[in-house]
């Protein structure tokens, strides 16, 4: 029903700019956690931590994987958990 | 720096938590990412329910004012407009304030960091006009902006119902308000209050797609089947400039995460949170939660959950007495009965959830 | 429901009385724009009809906040030539100079 197009102007991650298409182009490539899809493309490495986005990427990751969120596993959050400037440590 | 006890959010739960803190000479810390105390209360327009003990009759807003004038008069130290960045061994607080970095060491830290509104996916999700419901009301009923001229409103939980009668309110028009689930998820109370202003309850219905170049302009709507999928040919385009996201909050738990909690994922209190029992406390030692960062409720709720847990760190600060624990008990016993209505059915099956895994 | 509206603010309301500063001016993209001071940044922009805070990193569509409590990082803006300032959560002084980032 829907063109390839529209799937192109759903936003998952809206720091890093990813749309929901990539991020399941991703996941059928063999990217299967969270952390996996953050070092290819930069998902929830944004400003923002994942705050956002995180939550959306693990249900595409249920869905897609056929598995129940709670059976994957979590992103590691570290701190700083909100990025910090460089300039305050001086 | 090094106080007794470090509290993360300076919303309901964490405000209270710091005036039972202050109230048995514990030197406490309560530190605020927004230039002002009172987190969500602050745009919480609607008179309180509950008992006298309660704040009912009052609006969220001025429950706010009170807390806020009473951590005012104590010796609570307060930081505004700073970020904890993380939670490091022996309880260092990682604090961002004024563009400088330090450490505030704590015997005990309270986590209450409320929570964040949950994102959707839709073609032009990213829109600008496409905002969370929370921060429409932060918006309109905090700053007194005018949001938009014609509102959707997506999520029939209780916040999306308060927040289109809000919308009534300041005078922005509401024609629809959209549900994927086949039935309302918040209270008929709120619903009929919205419908009899006018507003049309679609159930079984979702959006599809913001419309517009640079900003909202309209959206598209359709009907969905039992898979929640869109149905061919129901699609109808209505004209808004504002489209509101109400599709739930999930506990903001990220300093969790990082210190090491052991973390439940629990869909009928917003998702993963860090486990804890009855009296707030997690399976870090000293470490304690309260408000939506142990699971999504309400501002009542998490007032109560902040005393909880503040005299879980008073036991643990200055050693457990009968006093301290006949006092929380008692507390325990409010909260069981503010959650023992209809209302609370959900909330009340995840907290099972959570006290059944040891 | 009786609310009044003026210049993208609520003047009238039903149950809130807004406490607001003191009127300033400060510049948006070179142009002068007023609102009132201490509000955030981006409840002065879009009283004044701006939406769009920036243009997002790989396709430059126009972005604005989401959140509005500094949790989803939409709305930073370069502020008196700092960059990557949350503009939901940073109050608005006289003068300021907010611009959209260059990326």
């Amino acid at each position: 029903m829907k063109s390839d197009f529209s799937e192109e102007k759903k936003i998952v991650c809206r720091c890093e700019d990813l749309t929901a298409a990539e991020i399941i182009k991703k996941i059928k490539e063999g990217y299967h956690t969270f952390d996996e899809l953050k070092r290819v493309i930069r998902c929830g490495a944004g400003m923002c931590q994942g705050r956002t986005c995180r939550d959306l990427i693990m249900k595409l990751l249920a869905q897609h994987l056929n598995r129940r969120i709670e059976d994957l596993p979590h992103p590691t959050i570290r701190p700083p958990i909100k990025p910090i400037p460089l300039k305050s440590f001086q | 720096m090094r106080y007794q006890l470090g509290i993360v959010g300076g919303g309901p739960a964490g405000m209270m938590a710091a005036l039972i803190g202050d109230r048995f000479g514990i030197k406490t810390i309560l530190i605020d990412d927004n230039p002002a105390l009172g987190g969500q209360l602050i745009k919480q327009t609607h008179k309180f329910f509950g008992s006298k003990d309660h704040y009912c009759g009052y609006r969220g807003f001025q429950i706010g004012s009170i807390l806020r004038e009473e951590i005012a008069k104590s010796k609570v130290e307060v930081i505004t407009s700073a970020t904890v960045t993380g939670i490091y061994p022996g309880f260092i607080l990682g604090l961002h304030h004024k563009e400088r970095y330090q450490e505030v060491g704590c015997d005990a830290v309270i986590v209450a960091t409320g929570a964040k509104e949950k994102f959707l996916i839709f073609e032009n999700n990213d829109l600008p006009g496409v905002y969370g419901a929370g921060a429409v009301q932060t918006l309109m009923n905090v700053y007194g902006v005018f949001p938009g001229r014609r509102a959707l409103m997506i999520g029939s939980g209780n916040i999306g119902l308060i927040v289109t009668y809000q919308l009534l309110q300041a005078g922005v028009e509401v024609p629809f308000l959209v549900e994927i689930l086949p039935e309302i998820g918040g209270w008929f109370v709120h619903a009929a209050k919205i419908a009899r202003a006018g507003t049309r309850i679609l159930t079984s219905h979702t959006i599809i797609s913001a419309l517009g170049e640079e900003e909202v302009e309209g959206a598209v709507i359709a009907k969905v089947d039992d898979q929640f999928h869109p149905v061919s040919g129901s699609e109808v385009t209505i004209d808004v400039d504002l489209i509101c996201l109400a599709v739930g909050l999930s506990p903001l738990s990220d300093l969790l995460w990082q210190v090491g909690c052991r973390m439940e994922f629990i869909p009928e209190l917003g998702g993963y949170l860090a486990w804890h029992n009855e009296r707030m406390e997690t399976t870090v030692p000293g470490l304690y939660v309260a408000g939506d960062v142990a699971g999504i409720e309400e501002a009542t709720t998490a007032m109560l959950e902040g005393k909880v847990a503040a005299i879980s760190a008073v036991s643990h600060l200055l050693g457990p007495s009968d006093e301290l624990s006949a006092m929380q008990r008692e507390i325990i016993r409010e909260l069981d009965d503010l959650r023992s209505g209809d209302f609370s059915q959900v909330v009340s099956r995840g907290l099972r959830r959570l006290y059944d895994r040891p | 429901m009786s609310a009044r509206i003026s210049k993208g603010y609520i003047t009238h309301h039903p149950i809130i009385e807004f406490k607001r500063g003191k009127k300033v001016k400060f510049f948006f993209e070179g142009q002068v724009l007023e609102g009132y001071e201490g509000e955030p940044i981006a409840a002065a922009l879009h009283a004044n009809g701006i939406k769009v805070l920036s243009y997002s990193v790989r396709y430059q569509r126009p972005r604005g906040f989401f959140c509005a409590v500094g949790k989803c990082a939409s709305c930073l803006m370069e502020v008196d030539g700092r960059e990557n300032v949350m503009v939901c959560m940073e109050p608005l002084r006289e003068g300021m100079r907010v611009r959209r980032q260059r990326r």
